[in-house]
């Protein structure tokens, strides 16, 4: 019988510091056989350990189309953190994943597609940017909001240029009001008026929501006012977790365990769970 | 065919035991506590109570448990399997509640995939139950569907006949076989109906009236008012032979270290928290609520099974004295006659 709690080992192959305290590191499986049969979808999460330090539990950052790794970003912030971000290029850490659900991608084939984060929380979705990117042709307009704090805050600098770049992505761009430099040229305000002010098309559109309790709270309702039904809103929730397989009985929701059940929910099916996020 | 076990005949049935290889558990008293401990000899098992301190499920589910251990040299690292966690032994002694708390747990640990951890202690391990022939106040079983009696989860079912006497039954294939391994140690069963010496446990409220109330009331004023004096300390989360809620963490030196499952419990304001401070269940109110939800609504929806087996433990060991019967006796009672939710 397998153990469900062993890690794979993964060596770190790149890794870029994305801004204060928050770090991406690019990963391989160590055994290249592993590596071959290893399979997940965007949506989904592991928990990465460092090994005398523990686990802890985040998305995988990087798109299902870039099979040769996988990539992860994190913020330097507990016991975990701190050490993953101590660790070097070629250094080993564990993985364990991939769990969860998946955001039904090829359901949203022929529609616009709109992307809104805050925060740490534009990995998440960024798995699904790329996804979605990479089969390009299958999608219609594809719009991304994100905000951070400060533009210092921002992560995934060089995308966000890249994406900026393409004529086949709008790319809207805010700071929380101070958080901007003299030469920023986003926007100033929270991510739920700048999607207000944005003013997606709801019509045959997928929008698809990820950032902090707080930012979700107030961006769902402009979701609402702007046309949104609440099976067209997606999201991916994150608390906290220990086991990944629903055993460890920290992240639930109600009767929802988001670790199996979720993370990826509709707004409608968050509309469903008590007020216990 | 019914057999009987003299009490006598329980040094024999130890000793036999240890010698087809059994490890053997029963209880015992630990200074004033009487605690399901390995023992020697039948003359170190202990009888004369209501209930072991200590619950079943640490020996399925211990405290702290290495599900992996590892090297460490510069930048590679070797993981190891434990082994040798599931060792053949039997529990002789355990009451009816704490046996049936292991189905219930079983389908937890086997949803979706199998900690094998928990898999192969269950497998090595056979479990005599006796039969209640008291109870205390906090006893609840007869309220959660179960009997002083019950049989589910046992694998062999003593029961209380006279002081020296008790009459075995078989409920598992293991159990059948364990007792055929052990010829000469029971004896046959003389003519006649025994009569049982069985504890009376009494009814405290309606189950069936829990799960609906439930259902309607996740924002109700009960919660808080109940948990107000609960100093979130947990041990009813850790004498719960249905609490199965961990952590995982790393225990190490620079060259070495585990991998350990802990018991945690979600009476603790860390349980839940995120790393960015923000905590789901903040309130003790809101950690109470997810122990009761959990037990009667939750787990019931996704195992059609109650998570609790009215041992009453949670609520003999409480220091603020919160009473677990006691709330479902308020909310079957609010269900039969709602008062005032805010």
């Amino acid at each position: 019988m397998d153990n469900i709690y062993r890690p794979y080992l993964m060596n770190i192959s790149d890794m870029v510091d994305e801004a204060p305290g928050v770090k991406t590191f690019r990963l391989n499986f160590s055994n290249e056989d592993e590596g071959k049969k290893f399979q997940f979808q965007a949506g989904q999460f592991a928990l990465y350990s460092v090994f005398g330090y523990g686990e802890c539990t985040f998305c995988i950052a990087s798109s299902p189309t870039r099979k040769e790794y996988i990539e992860c970003t994190f913020r330097q912030a507990g016991r975990v953190t701190n050490a993953l971000r101590e660790l070097n290029i070629g250094d080993t850490l564990g993985f364990r994943g991939p769990y969860g659900n998946v955001f039904p991608i090829e359901e949203w084939e022929g529609k616009n597609l709109v992307f809104i984060a805050g925060g740490i929380a534009l990995p998440p979705l960024r798995c699904v940017i790329w996804n979605c990117l990479d089969l390009r042709d299958k999608f219609k307009d594809v719009t991304i909001i994100y905000g951070a704090k400060t533009v210092a805050d921002l992560v995934y600098k060089h995308e966000l240029k890249e994406w900026d770049a393409r004529d086949d992505v709008n790319l809207v761009t805010t700071v929380d009001p101070g958080g901007e430099t003299p030469d920023w040229t986003g926007k100033v305000g929270f991510v739920p008026t700048v999607v207000e002010q944005a003013e997606p098309s709801s019509s045959n559109t997928i929008a698809i929501v990820c950032g902090p309790p707080i930012m979700i709270k107030f961006t769902l309702p402009v979701l609402e006012k702007l046309g949104f039904k609440q099976d067209k809103v997606y999201t991916t929730l994150e608390n906290r977790m220990k086991c990944g397989l629903g055993k460890c009985g920290r992240c639930n929701i109600g009767c929802t365990y988001v670790c199996k059940e979720g993370p990826v929910f509709t707004a409608e099916e968050i509309s469903k769970m008590p007020d216990e996020f | 065919m019914e057999k009987r076990l003299y009490k006598k005949d329980f040094g024999s049935f130890i000793t036999s035991l240890q010698g087809l290889g059994y490890k053997t558990v029963a209880p015992k008293k630990d200074n004033n506590l009487i605690m399901l401990d390995e023992i020697q000899g039948a003359d170190e098992i202990s009888l004369d109570h209501v209930i072991t301190n200590n619950s079943i499920k640490e020996f399925f589910f211990p405290k702290t448990e290495k599900v992996l251990s590892y090297r460490m040299e510069k930048n590679k690292v070797e993981i190891e399997e434990p082994e040798g966690f599931a060792v053949k032994a039997v529990i002789f002694g355990s009451r009816p509640c704490d046996a049936f708390s292991l189905p219930v747990m079983d389908k937890v640990f086997n949803w979706d995939c199998s900690d094998k951890f928990w898999v192969q202690r269950r497998e090595a391990i056979t479990i005599v139950t006796i039969a209640c022939d008291k109870c205390d106040s906090y006893c609840f079983c007869t309220s959660v569907g179960l009997a002083p009696d019950a049989k589910q989860g046992s694998d062999v079912l003593l029961t209380k006949i006279s002081d020296d006497e008790y009459v075995v039954e078989t409920v598992t294939e293991k159990g059948e076989n364990l007792i055929k391994g052990l010829e000469g140690v029971f004896s046959d069963s003389p003519s006649g109906v025994p009569d049982r010496q069985v504890a009376t446990v009494e009814k405290k409220f309606a189950i069936d009236k829990v799960k609906p109330w439930l259902d309607e009331n996740f924002v109700h004023k009960v919660w808080t008012e109940f948990s107000l004096k609960c100093i979130g300390c947990g041990a009813c989360t850790f004498v719960c032979p249905t609490c199965h809620c961990f952590d995982i963490v790393d225990e190490c030196t620079m060259t070495k270290g585990d991998r350990v499952k802990n018991w945690d419990g979600c009476q603790f304001k860390m349980f839940t928290m995120h790393t960015s401070g923000h905590n789901p269940r903040s309130t003790q109110g809101e950690r109470w609520r997810q122990r009761i939800m959990h037990k009667f609504k939750y787990y019931v929806e996704k195992f059609d099974s109650i998570l609790c087996v009215g041992c009453g433990r949670c609520s003999r060991v409480c220091p603020a004295d919160m009473n677990i019967s006691e709330m479902l006796e308020i909310i079957a009672t609010e269900a039969s006659q709602p008062g005032n939710k805010d």
